[in-house]
């Protein structure tokens, strides 16, 4: 079957063990306001714009639509650009092709590394990712970097089938990640207990949101919930303040909900108290 | 870092930026606190084709001057020709003013207050080196006389080797490891002084590089404490001299990776790497003695010369890949059957361009004033009382780059696949837009850059650049070079000649404009946007390397935030090994550095393709707002 993808990114170094290649899928349930992958949310295919070379003759506007505020690039305004800094973000690709792709570099990846599959969120394309997991079965070591947020079946389904996670943990309070990613997050704890449960490897990741995740509130309760899963390992990943780099080539405005200039809190020993060690990367 | 280390190197910063040549400076800088401070006094009279070549270092420091003038007297003794006798005197003349010129080197050093060099100058270079200080001292000497004497381009060759012998016996004599470590590093620093006293040669490019570890031929590993304690020197110092290379093969643990890695993330360019199992089998296949193949370093970049006891000139002609296919392509591709036919010609026309090389330079030998100084230090030119290029010495072989590989790879592909597999493009209209250089065909120029390029692990390309590369090694290799003995040896370096040969190539059929340059050395060219390292790896790992053993390394550049943590260290130490694991015979890889990214700043036109991380993303760097390339600059200068 066909997926949808918008970058595939070989030595992916922060994306599990070893030498990995990373197959980044359009598409995702979460509308995180700290999104640093902005062309992974929408599924649908969309023109993305390099801001340098620009010279500002106009003709991408002119076939470009409007829509909340946002300039929608159109195939038109594609080729209507001189310079050539207008491309689609998004490709199709057939389970099979993007397998054969991937087993190319079988020869580095199968020491000790593998495939990662991102996003977006994975999940969302869930028959093509479990295609492509079963056609690397036995091939390649695979992962999933995964927000959690899907049906328990579907879980289930992609614990049977993948070597390893990523799962990104967010907020622990539902109203809270409501508030920051558009879900509430039921259904991701309960995934989230599924894994630690299931004797899947895994690591459990968690962005540092400033005042939104990295909060004591929230560290506490995400140190409570590893404790009471069994788990002693956290990786912590800093806010990085060039997060919004992308929103302006897809026609769009960074507005996070927060202020980006107060530095994360990076508290560790909220962890370790736990006895839970953690890493920063 | 000890107090001296730091002063010599805030002395060194103070002084660096000036230049002899440039800033109307009287003399040349003095570094009074220079613990191997030669005074050098005016330029060196650089020949640029004289040099490139690795001397004696372990026989001139088992001996000293004046045992090596001995050696001459006694060796012109049995003189049979006049040109014997003549040349003994020449090396006679030489060495003697060497001796001379060592008495003012000692005043110098006395006049500046410097004992210590003072002292070692008491006894080297005209005895034998008897400790580390001593030894380091020595090959300084001998560096300063032969550059003197107009040598360029000296490579220091497998330093860790040679002096292993007088670092254990401080050791054993009870000298602390930190005192050690503060000579190399005082000595490693002496390295970057001068470094403006050199004409018409870039600044930096100076041919000083060591050569590290190694295996020898029952497969032991020749790294040693002193090869790990060059690497942290260099690490500590994050200085350009000397230029660390590292000798790796199959058996190398990954902890020789890691540290190198952590030098890698220094920005400076190196180490280099270099594979024992292809480098040293290709050596032996081109003639060399295996012992004298065990021994190869590097010349002054990345060519594999045999040091000591060669006077080989690897960097003694160009084949233009792409020039010589686009001749096959604009002058028989209209009667060309199938594509088989025109890679055939494409051969031909290499095969043609080989020849000419090799008639051009037969029986060309390098002269200069510093034959002599050189030959004074090169294996059995004493004994025989010849130059080492003129048969005084045990190698005389020339070496050809190779440059552009991948520009004609990509050019053949692509004509295989618009014009003989779908048909969608003529002969006609091709060969009319090269000849126009793409004006007014700007749609096929697009069509001609989206098909298939090297660095994709494309096994079609890549078969034919394997294939190419092939033919010039069979063509070349082994061929007379009209010196005695002397053969050809073929590589994949392009040296300057990516700028240089690429000026002379019209517009070729992978898209690339007449006169725009190739990639560098043997690397993906600029019109292919690689899909990723990996992929880059595995197609130019699929060579058979050994068949064209000259030299000339995969280049590849990473950003320095994928080296941020020990994660990031560990997994690009295993990329390296993956690498040399697959068969590729030499790697600069290169944590993209300040200079660069600032240009890119100024003229971003200029770096199509230039991939920088971001930090969870890698992007191409005309992709980022302007804001976010000014962080990475700042990002970068604060990591420099």
């Amino acid at each position: 079957m066909t997926g949808r993808f918008f970058s595939i990114e070989e030595f992916s170094v922060y994306d599990g063990p070893g030498i990995r290649t990373t197959v980044f899928l359009k598409g995702c349930p979460l509308r995180c306001t700290w999104c640093h992958n902005p062309e992974g949310q929408s599924s649908a295919f969309e023109a993305v714009r390099s801001p340098n070379g620009c010279i500002s003759c106009k003709s991408c506007e002119r076939y470009a639509k409007h829509s909340d505020g946002r300039l929608i690039y159109t195939e038109q305004s594609i080729n209507a650009c001189p310079v050539g800094l207008l491309r689609v973000c998004g490709e199709d690709i057939e389970a099979d092709g993007l397998c054969r792709r991937l087993l190319k570099n079988a020869r580095i990846l199968k020491n000790g590394g593998g495939v990662t599959f991102s996003g977006g969120e994975p999940l969302l394309q869930s028959e093509f990712v479990f295609e492509c997991l079963s056609l690397l079965r036995g091939e390649l070591h695979t992962a999933l970097q995964t927000c959690g947020y899907c049906s328990p079946d579907v879980f289930s389904r992609a614990l049977s089938l993948c070597d390893y996670f990523l799962f990104d943990l967010k907020l622990i309070d539902s109203d809270g990640h409501k508030r920051y990613t558009g879900v509430p997050n039921e259904r991701i704890l309960e995934n989230f207990r599924a894994l630690a449960k299931s004797g899947v490897s895994f690591s459990t990741r968690m962005p540092l949101i400033p005042t939104v995740t990295d909060t004591e509130h929230n560290l506490r309760a995400a140190a409570e919930l590893l404790k009471e899963c069994g788990i002693d390992y956290i990786e912590l990943l800093p806010y990085n303040r060039m997060a919004g780099g992308k929103y302006a080539m897809l026609g769009r405005r960074y507005s996070p909900e927060f202020d980006e200039a107060v530095p994360c809190q990076a508290r560790e020993d909220i962890f370790e108290s736990f006895g839970i060690k953690t890493k920063i990367l | 870092m000890t107090q001296l280390i730091k002063e010599l190197l805030t002395q060194l910063k103070e002084n660096r930026h000036k230049q002899y040549r440039s800033e109307q400076i009287e003399k040349p800088i003095a570094y009074p606190l220079d613990l191997f401070g030669f005074n050098f006094g005016t330029p060196f009279k650089a020949h640029w084709s004289v040099g490139n070549v690795t001397v004696s270092f372990p026989a001139a420091l088992a001996k000293g001057f004046l045992a090596i003038r001995e050696e001459i007297v006694n060796s012109m003794k049995r003189a049979q020709t006049e040109e014997q006798l003549s040349f003994g005197q020449q090396m006679l003349d030489t060495v003697d003013e060497y001796i001379g010129g060592v008495e003012d080197q000692k005043n110098n050093a006395r006049a500046l207050g410097n004992t210590r060099l003072c002292d070692a100058l008491e006894r080297v270079p005209l005895y034998p080196a008897t400790n580390f200080f001593e030894a380091c001292t020595f090959v300084r000497a001998m560096m300063y006389f032969l550059r003197r004497s107009g040598a360029t381009h000296l490579g220091l060759g497998r330093f860790d080797q040679y002096m292993y012998p007088y670092y254990i016996a401080d050791k054993a004599r009870g000298v602390s490891d930190a005192e050690l470590f503060e000579t190399l590093e005082a000595f490693f620093i002496s390295l970057n002084h001068d470094t403006d006293l050199y004409r018409g040669i870039m600044r930096g490019d100076n041919g000083q590089s060591l050569v590290l570890g190694g295996f020898d031929k029952d497969g032991k590993s020749l790294y040693n404490e002193l090869s790990e304690a060059c690497v942290r020197a260099s690490l500590e110092l994050e200085l350009i001299d000397p230029k660390i290379n590292l000798r790796v093969g199959k058996n190398t643990p990954i902890e020789i990776y890691e540290l190198a890695t952590e030098l890698t993330k220094k920005g400076l360019g190196f180490p280099q790497y270099c594979n024992d199992d292809v480098v040293v089998p290709g050596l032996i296949k081109l003639g060399y003695d295996p012992e004298d193949a065990y021994e190869y370093v590097v010349a002054a970049c990345w060519e594999f010369i045999i040091p000591y006891c060669s006077g080989d000139v690897p960097n003694r002609a160009t084949l233009n890949f792409p020039l010589a296919v686009n001749r096959a392509i604009t002058q028989r591709l209209r009667e060309c059957g199938s594509f088989e036919e025109l890679l055939e010609y494409a051969k031909e026309e290499i095969s043609a361009d080989c020849q000419r090389n090799i008639r051009e330079q037969w029986g060309a030998y390098e002269k200069g004033v510093s034959t002599v100084a050189l030959s004074l230090f090169t294996d059995g030119c004493i004994a025989s009382l010849r130059d080492m290029w003129r048969g005084g010495t045990k190698y005389n072989n020339f070496g050809s780059h190779g440059a552009g590989i991948a520009s004609a790879a990509d050019a053949l592909a692509a004509v295989k696949k618009l014009v003989f597999d779908e048909g969608s493009l003529s002969a006609d209209e091709l060969l009319e837009a090269l000849e126009k250089d793409f004006a007014g065909a700007e749609e096929l120029r697009k069509r001609l850059l989206a098909c298939p390029k090297m660095g994709n692990n494309d096994d079609f390309v890549d078969s034919v650049a394997c294939e190419l590369m092939k033919h010039f090694g069979d063509v070349l290799n082994l061929q007379p070079n009209g010196l005695e003995g002397g053969i050809w040896r073929a590589g994949t370096g392009s040296a300057l000649e990516y700028l240089k040969s690429a000026k002379l190539c019209p517009a070729t059929a992978d898209g690339r404009h007449a006169g725009a340059p190739y990639g560098t050395n043997f690397s993906p060219s600029l019109e292919a946007k690689p899909s990723g390292i990996l992929s880059v790896i595995q197609s130019f790992s699929k060579f058979d390397m050994t068949n064209v053993i000259n030299g000339g390394p995969l280049t590849l550049e990473i950003h320095d935030t994928v080296l941020r943590n020990d994660v990031g260290i560990k997994k690009t130490a295993a990329l390296v090994k993956a690498f040399i694991d697959l068969g590729g015979h030499q790697l600069q890889l290169n944590s993209i550095n300040r200079e660069r990214l600032l240009d890119a700043w100024e003229h971003p036109e200029k770096y199509p393709h230039l991939i920088v991380r971001v930090w969870g993303w890698s992007g191409y760097w005309n992709e980022l707002d302007r804001q976010y390339q000014e962080h990475i600059v700042k990002r970068v200068e604060f990591l420099n």
